[in-house]
């Protein structure tokens, strides 16, 4: 496959993410950031087994069933930022980003999940090229 | 199933890294069924030029070509582009869940210390 861009496949902001989700919750940056970087805390929310060594290339693992990941830690920025990079055996590799922001009386937790690699490339067109092929495309986009 | 589809899903976002492929497909998806030529006089690119991004658009099964008398025409194929915004979903989908069980967890424990 040809994949060379002009651009090289970054993990910034100037790409937007594949995915991107958030959540308040009632509770300080320094609560979720135990629950994000805890295994056993991990094991509450993410799946029944998680292993973790919250260094920066540490290596996590995440075991659901017959459900498989593993990837190595990128980013420990206390209270901060938490970001790992993960795959599915013979898949292509995400990376996965938790920011923690404080708010009056909570925080937000932010998830981005963007492939990288070759697919990386393609993300920053991605989001602005969807919405306008579904206009002029028939899709069955929604289930 | 999962490999194949992600499979799909990366050879679809390999396709479209290319901003002049992405064009390619653009015009694709507006104008139904056109040759390279037809192509090439509505993008800033040679015919040759054209006739190599719809080879790769081809390759990732986001493009279809019929023989019609000497010219081939080309028209575009959303399902591995559907298969990839289905697959975005998904991800979606599970981070809200595991995002929502995240607070689940950490509000339990935060309202017991209080």
């Amino acid at each position: 496959m040809k994949l060379r861009s002009e651009e090289p496949a970054k993990q910034t902001d100037e790409k937007a993410p594949w995915v991107e989700r958030e959540t308040l919750i009632e509770a300080s940056p320094g609560e979720v950031w135990e629950a994000l970087t805890d295994e056993d805390r991990l094991e509450e929310w993410l799946a029944p087994e998680v292993e973790l060594d919250p260094t920066e290339g540490g290596e996590i693992s995440v075991r659901d069933g017959d459900d498989e990941r593993h990837g190595t830690v990128e980013t420990v920025e206390e209270q901060e930022r938490f970001a790992f990079t993960w795959s599915r055996p013979g898949e292509g590799e995400s990376f996965v980003e938790f920011t923690i922001e404080a708010l009056p009386g909570g925080s937000r937790v932010t998830v981005v999940e963007t492939p990288i690699g070759p697919s990386a490339m393609a993300i920053g067109a991605w989001g602005s090229l969807l919405p306008r092929l579904q206009r002029s495309v028939c899709f069955t986009l929604v289930a | 199933m999962r490999s194949p589809a992600h499979r799909q899903v990366d050879s679809v976002f390999g396709a479209l890294a290319d901003p002049t492929r992405r064009r390619v497909v653009e015009t694709l998806a507006q104008g139904g069924t056109v040759t390279a030529s037809g192509l090439a006089e509505q993008l800033p690119i040679t015919r040759q030029a054209v006739a190599k991004h719809l080879s790769a658009l081809r390759g990732a099964d986001l493009v279809t070509s019929t023989r019609v008398g000497r010219e081939t025409h080309y028209k575009l194929r959303p399902q591995p582009l559907d298969e990839a915004a289905k697959w975005m979903q998904t991800v979606s989908a599970e981070w809200d869940r595991r995002l929502e069980a995240l607070r689940g967890s950490v509000e339990k424990r935060a309202s017991r210390s209080r």
